[in-house]
């Protein structure tokens, strides 16, 4: 039964890594494959969206099917399928060779109803409208972790090397290594990663979390989940009576305590009356450890109440985890930004962005729309948005821009925080506006020309366009010279003039949110708001 | 020299009548102007003549002794010349030599109705077969670097990207003439795989056995451009090591240069901060074309973009020309694709300065050309 549980954590690890790969930049409709899975079936998710949202993504009721195989089993979804859970039986695992396991490090806490305290607190703060649900639910933390900091690290690590090879070219006589290399290279760029090195604004940050998360097992057996973790505290209250329960022999137990070592969960199943459905993974490392054969798991009504003691959380936790909610409403809430009285203007989100208050009711800041933005231009915020929006996904034009072709992003989103629009109609919609800076620009500062912004301005009727002026030299002469203007009425703020302007560390034609086409309150420009080309014109 | 040559070949009158007479039906064309020579002799002269067209359209036959005059110095001089100087001067002879420029046009009534895709596949093999077929660049074992311009995330009706069937058909001649590999790549200014795709290059290389490289920014190379602007500059390695880098640009308009061809596609091999190039684009244009002495170019006016460019996006700027353009003088196709386009080849700043620098010539029907409508 052990390696029954291990193959299926295994192939639901490669499935993760699978999807994670598939959601690659290919062709800009994006990926084909139901990439958003693991968050569909996250109860958690669901959950906080429907109450900060009241409303859901349409598969994010497979997250039901999780809710039953918990009512009926316990949180064998901790035990058996999370794949951050695998990562960290993993990690766990090394730990005997680290630190001798003893009964009173590995017996319950009282500290372990931490979740149940995170949970409450932050479905409360969902039901006030902000939620920092993605910051620790387990899918958006690894998904985040491997996307943006794992896998360009991997990527780093394979294409210096095999770049290296191919430069350095070492051959044998006629048999050159890059031959070698060059297949295995092209391989990785074609199925895992992507052409371009993928780089994440704070990464580090992303990177010491998740590492942090997995260090914490050679404290506790599981420490994440066991104490922190917010899914498995959900799943954890829908466990308190499930049909398949732990039942101990009291006759054959001899005291060993084999069980207890052997329990990542802590979930007690050396006490015959005291074992804890919640706690329990259902991983059957017990059942195996006991050399008595004293324990089995079997079906019992659900009508039986368990011997077992449950969790007992008490009116004054959940009441603090209550009111700790709320006070994180009031401090997310109680900010300039949340009621319109300021405007970030490097806060551009990506097409199909809902207002930035529906944006962060529903985003669970996984990372999926930055893994498949093809510019890489999608970047996790850190403080641009607030507290409430931390690694939420903004446009970076200064990274890269986004592609006039491409909705990827609006697809990959398992929330709808970027509702999935159609290519047509994301190209109407404006995520900011583009403005020349003079004092650089080239032919305004310093009388030479350029046209890079209108050439790469996407728009078919082009948002930048030329004024033909005369531009006079040191010596006197004079020289027709093309300044270009921004169009307010055509720039859908995709960035690309900014991304390609000749000045790399601060260009001259710069992108803000200002124009946005989702809020009608940042709009300097009469008329020019609202979406799609001026009346009567329609694009192909 | 000159003198002992002469020697060797003044024939003594009457002396080799009759082995020349024998043959000469049967010799090719240049054979043919020497045989002349010998066949001058009284008698045989006048009855053959009406025969001999081809050797009246090249000389028209003066009085006996000049004309074994020329003839005998001409053939010296042949003989002398090392023989790189030998494909130049046989340039000289239309009917003869290679050509430079060689273009297929599809007839523009049937054009509207025609399957474009077998247009372009027949223009192509058209004009590479009027140049001379690709055997005149392409070597057994060779490695050729098929360069489009896939600058862009655009569908191919959009003429922002070289036709792909103009791409496909080359990367199939030149496997038939013998080629071990053959690369297509461009160094795009929208996300590589979108427009490798988009542009429908990708699928239609590949359908005929093209190697994709999508640019690696590793693996630019600096190098001595020894130009008159650049001295230096980062260049994709890979394709300064293929044995032949055809440059395939698409006819159109560009914001800056007013076209778009085959000297400015020379951008797409090029790493390094590009956009700066703007600022002296004609020169920095010239100094790569210099660099990379092209052998071939192949225009694709199947479609072009007549405004809006080089980006493009509304079908309303997009013209079906059905022409494809091949040629060995880079400023003389340059100046045949502005000459599609309605402009005068001589008023555009970037083809002025390119012939300045001797890259090529201006005037391209000065040059051997070919001409021929299919449809």
């Amino acid at each position: 039964m052990i390696w029954t549980r291990r193959l299926v954590q295994i192939a639901v690890l490669a499935l993760f890594l699978v999807l994670l790969a598939a959601n690659r930049p290919t062709t800009g409709a994006g990926p084909a494959g139901p990439v958003e899975l693991f968050f569909d079936l996250d109860p958690l998710v669901l959950a906080g969206t429907w109450l900060a949202a009241r409303s859901t993504a349409d598969l994010s009721l497979l997250a039901l099917v999780t809710v039953l195989i918990t009512l009926v089993l316990g949180r064998v979804f901790c035990g058996w399928f999370c794949p951050l859970g695998t990562l960290h039986n993993a990690v766990g695992s090394l730990r005997r060779y680290w630190r001798r396991p003893t009964a009173a490090r590995e017996g319950f806490r009282g500290w372990q109803r931490a979740k149940y305290v995170a949970v409450i607190a932050l479905l409360v703060m969902a039901l006030g409208g902000v939620h920092w649900l993605g910051v620790l639910d387990p899918f958006s933390l690894l998904y985040r972790s491997l996307a943006l900091c794992l896998v360009p690290a991997a990527d780093l690590a394979v294409s210096a090397a095999a770049n290296a090879v191919y430069l350095g070219n070492p051959q044998l006589g006629a048999w050159q290594l890059r031959d070698l290399t060059e297949p295995v290279y092209r391989w990785w760029q074609d199925h895992v990663a992507g052409t371009e090195l993928r780089v994440f604004l704070g990464s580090g940050v992303i990177l010491l979390v998740f590492l942090g998360a997995l260090v914490l097992n050679f404290a506790r057996q599981r420490f994440w989940c066991r104490y922190v973790c917010p899914l498995g505290g959900l799943l954890g209250l829908i466990a308190r009576r499930p049909w398949l329960r732990l039942v101990s022999d009291p006759a054959a137990c001899n005291h060993c305590r084999a069980c207890t070592l052997s329990c990542p969960a802590a979930a007690q199943p050396e006490q015959p009356d005291r074992w804890l459905a919640t706690e329990c993974f259902g991983c059957w490392n017990c059942v195996a450890a006991c050399k008595q054969q004293g324990l089995d798991f079997r079906w019992v009504p659900p009508w039986r109440r368990t011997s077992a003691g449950t969790v007992d959380l008490k009116k004054r936790r959940v009441l603090a985890a209550i009111a700790g909610g709320i006070g994180a409403i009031a401090l997310m809430r109680i900010t300039p930004a949340a009621h319109g009285k300021t405007y970030n203007p490097v806060l551009i989100r990506p097409p199909g962005a809902l207002p930035e208050q529906d944006f962060l009711r529903r985003c669970v800041q996984c990372g999926l729309c930055m893994q498949a933005c093809p510019t890489g231009g999608l970047q996790p915020t850190w403080h641009e948005a607030g507290l409430a929006g931390v690694w939420t996904p903004r446009l970076v034009p200064a990274i890269g821009f986004c592609e006039y072709e491409c909705h990827a992003c609006g697809q990959v989103c398992p929330t709808g925080a970027i509702a999935p629009v159609a290519l047509a109609d994301k190209k109407k919609i404006k995520i900011g506006l583009a403005v020349i800076d003079t004092t650089r620009c080239l032919p305004y500062a310093y009388g030479r020309e350029c046209i890079v912004c209108e050439e790469h301005c996407p728009v078919p009727d082009k948002a930048i366009t030329f004024e033909l002026r005369e531009s006079r030299g040191r010596d006197g002469s004079v020289k027709i010279l093309k300044f270009p203007r921004v169009d307010p009425d055509r720039c859908t703020g995709c960035g690309i003039c900014e991304t390609k302007c000749p000045f790399n560390d601060r260009a001259a034609i710069v992108v803000t949110s200002a124009g946005e086409s989702r809020h009608p309150a940042n709009q300097p420009l009469l008329g020019a708001a609202m979406f799609g080309p001026p009346a009567g014109d329609e694009w192909p | 020299m000159g003198e002992r040559v002469a020697e060797i070949f003044e024939p003594a009158p009457g002396e080799r009548l009759a082995p020349a007479a024998a043959c000469l039906d049967n010799r090719p064309a240049t054979a043919l102007v020497f045989m002349g020579m010998n066949a001058a002799a009284p008698g045989t002269c006048r009855r053959r003549r009406p025969r001999r067209r081809l050797r009246r359209s090249i000389m028209p036959c003066p009085g006996r002794r000049k004309f074994l005059r020329t003839t005998t110095l001409a053939g010296a001089g042949l003989l002398i010349a090392p023989p790189l100087h030998l494909p130049r001067f046989a340039f000289a002879q239309p009917d003869t030599g290679p050509l430079a420029i060689a273009v297929a046009r599809w007839n523009p009534a049937a054009l509207v109705s025609a399957d474009l895709a077998a247009v372009a596949a027949r223009l192509t093999e058209a004009a590479i077969a009027d140049l001379g077929g690709m055997g005149r660049f392409v070597s057994k074992g060779d490695v050729v670097w098929v360069k489009p311009n896939i600058g862009w995330n655009r569908r191919p009706e959009l003429a922002a990207t070289t036709n792909p069937d103009v791409v496909g058909t080359l990367v199939r001649l030149c496997f038939a003439a013998g080629a071990k590999t053959v690369k297509v790549g461009d160094n795009p200014c929208h996300p590589a795989r979108q427009a490798y795709s988009t542009s429908g290059i990708a699928a239609a290389a590949e359908a005929q056995g093209a190697q994709i490289v999508y640019l690696d920014e590793k693996r630019y190379r600096e190098v001595d451009l020894g130009g008159e602007r650049l001295k230096s500059w980062p260049v994709y390695a890979e394709i300064l090591e293929a044995d032949l880098v055809i440059n395939v640009p698409i006819v159109k308009h560009h914001g800056l240069s007013d076209l778009t061809l085959a000297l400015k596609n020379y951008m797409g091999v090029i790493g390094g901060q590009r956009g700066a190039w703007h600022q002296h684009l004609d020169e920095c244009l010239a100094d790569i074309t210099a660099f990379m002495r092209p052998r071939l170019c192949v225009l694709d006016a199947v479609r072009v973009l007549t405004a809006h460019g080089p980006q493009g996006g509304n079908p309303e700027d997009v013209k079906l020309l059905g022409a494809v353009a091949a040629g060995t003088d880079i400023v003389g196709l340059d100046a045949l694709g502005a000459t599609l386009m309605g402009r005068d080849p001589a008023a555009m700043s970037t083809l002025k300065l390119a012939a300045a620098r001797g890259l090529g010539t201006l005037d391209f029907r000065s040059l051997p050309l070919a001409e021929r409508t299919l449809s």
